[in-house]
């Protein structure tokens, strides 16, 4: 038993050292990747895969979220005579913490089973092998032009996560709901920052090294078989999930702390 | 010279190679794979290793490139010590290697050509793309090959994939050639053109080839020296004659592929065939 929880918790370390040790060594090959204009054309290629190709689902999530955020506030805010105010409520919601994290969940589904499953079969099919016996250096082969690009595009998917939540919360108040258009837009002007807006796409760059960092290291340690592969995936989602909301709280709090240190009577206002 | 057919050659690996092997063990979890294995590559020869599935084979010819580094013992490359390096200057020594996977290991997403090149344009600066066609395409002609440039991985036979492969692990042009299983999964004939291959190309280019397999057809076709691993040791080691004589009883019916009495005696014991047969709707 004592031994069983031993060789546990062992494993959990080491599976944890080896983590930060391919994140680092990520890191390291993605900023001499920024500097060898060779590796380009295979971030370009991950930016089309990773950036394009997501727009149209990250769109529709940040609709949805708006749309819906409309819906629900609208009756309690009526309630009190303050529907007028729904778009701050919408709007600071929207930007600073549905739209970024419901962004990047999305990703971590569309994106990071993809390249753990691609990752994964590489491994399993011993092309990664191949790619280290021809004297290439994998890591940066394969996981800098990903991570480079979900760092680089993640925030870019946000504003989009954005526009289409203030787009969707202002359909619904506005044009169904029937709330004052100008009043709608002058109540969200007064609430909502360029801070809060800022927060939220700086969000990302931190869910996109996330969500890319452990979807290959998930890939680059898959076991063998089908099942491995699935199982890499599974584990790759689930992790990049509450990395995402782990990263969103702690950011929340350092985002406030610094907010409060530099504006400290807005806070309080 | 020929040697004494009941004398094993390398018994303490301290023989000169290219690559030697100085007292490998290597460990997966708590089961010894490789045992304190010393082994010699000689330049410009096919040493051949043999033996049953499981016993070490691919872990030990990951070693001579460092794919697999030991728990103990040491590798080295031309007198210098390369299981200890770091990847990135491992990545320079092991430009000097081609190696051939047992399934190819063909990159999916891209073409024969863009594989091919894959080494070329990671380690060169590629200024006349007309050059590298023609060096592409001279690779392909040497597998016989040539006119399949524009292919995927996806679209070729096995035999194919496998001859692609090879041709991109002899598109750095190294001193040493490494064959994982080379025929595995393949028919006679296909097999029989992998072997003419790598003795084509031992000919042609002067390579040090090192073949892991366990088709003896082949190993007897190519070698000049058979290794026989067993349990994670060396247990014979010569040239064809001298394995095909040896007196370890383990290494004769590994090369007549006679089974033996240990698993005749696990078969008799695991159960009848007719117990094995019933279907559920036996119990209807």
């Amino acid at each position: 038993m004592i031994g069983a929880v031993g060789a546990k918790t062992i494993g959990g370390v080491n599976n944890i050292g080896r983590f930060a040790r391919f994140v680092w060594q990520s890191m390291i090959a993605s900023f001499r990747s920024c500097l060898s204009p060779c590796t380009y054309p295979l971030i370009w290629t991950q930016m089309h895969i990773i950036g394009v190709r997501s727009v149209p689902v990250v769109m529709i999530t940040g609709a949805f979220v708006g749309m819906t955020l409309a819906v629900q506030a609208y009756d309690q805010l009526a309630g009190m005579g303050l529907e007028e105010h729904l778009g701050v409520l919408i709007n600071i919601s929207v930007v600073k913490e549905l739209g970024p994290v419901l962004a990047a969940v999305m990703l971590a589904g569309r994106i990071g089973g993809a390249l753990t499953a691609e990752l994964g079969t590489m491994n399993v099919t011993e092309q990664i092998d191949a790619v280290r016996s021809m004297g290439t250096d994998p890591v940066r082969y394969l996981a800098a032009p990903r991570v480079l690009a979900c760092l680089l595009l993640t925030p870019f998917l946000i504003i989009f996560a954005d526009l289409m939540g203030i787009i969707g919360g202002y359909f619904v108040s506005v044009v169904v709901l029937g709330i004052n258009s100008r009043a709608y837009w002058n109540f969200s002007a007064s609430g909502v920052e360029l801070w809060d807006v800022s927060i939220g796409v700086v969000k990302g760059f931190f869910f996109g090294v996330a969500l890319a960092a452990i979807s290959c290291y998930k890939g680059f340690t898959c076991k063998e078989g089908a099942r491995g592969v699935g199982q890499a995936c599974t584990e790759a989602f689930v992790a990049s999930f509450i990395s995402i909301l782990a990263l969103d709280f702690a950011l929340a709090v350092i985002f406030k702390s610094i907010y409060n240190t530099f504006w400290p009577l807005k806070s309080l206002v | 010279m020929k040697q004494d057919s009941n004398q094993d050659r390398t018994q303490d690996g301290t023989n000169d190679g290219v690559i030697v092997l100085r007292d490998i063990t290597k460990r997966f979890g708590g089961k010894v794979v490789l045992d304190n294995v010393s082994l010699g590559i000689e330049k410009g020869k096919t040493t051949v290793v043999i033996g049953p599935s499981g016993c070490g084979k691919t872990v030990l010819i990951k070693h001579l490139i460092v794919l697999l580094r030991p728990n103990l013992g040491q590798v080295y490359y031309r007198d210098q010590r390369i299981d200890n390096l770091s990847e990135r200057k491992l990545n320079t020594i092991r430009t000097h290697y081609g190696f051939l996977f047992q399934g190819g290991a063909l990159f999916d997403s891209l073409s024969v050509t863009e594989n091919i090149i894959f080494p070329i344009r990671q380690h060169c600066e590629i200024t006349d793309w007309a050059q590298v066609e023609d060096l592409v395409k001279a690779k392909l002609a040497m597998v016989g090959l040539d006119g399949f440039q524009n292919s995927f991985p996806a679209n070729l036979s096995g035999g194919q994939r496998k001859r692609v492969a090879l041709a991109r692990a002899i598109a750095l042009n190294p001193e040493v050639i490494l064959y994982d299983e080379p025929t595995t999964g393949l028919d006679p004939i296909y097999s029989d053109v992998i072997s003419e291959l790598i003795l084509k190309l031992q000919r042609e280019l002067g390579v040090t080839s090192v073949v892991v397999t366990h088709d003896m057809t082949m190993a007897y076709k190519v070698a000049d020296r058979i290794i026989m691993l067993h349990n994670g040791k060396i247990i014979a080691d010569g040239d064809a004659d001298h394995i095909h004589n040896h007196p370890h009883p383990i290494v004769q019916q590994f090369i007549k592929g006679q089974v033996g009495e240990d698993d005749l005696a696990v078969l008799r014991m695991s159960g009848t065939a007719s117990q094995a047969q019933f279907l559920p709707r036996d119990f209807q």
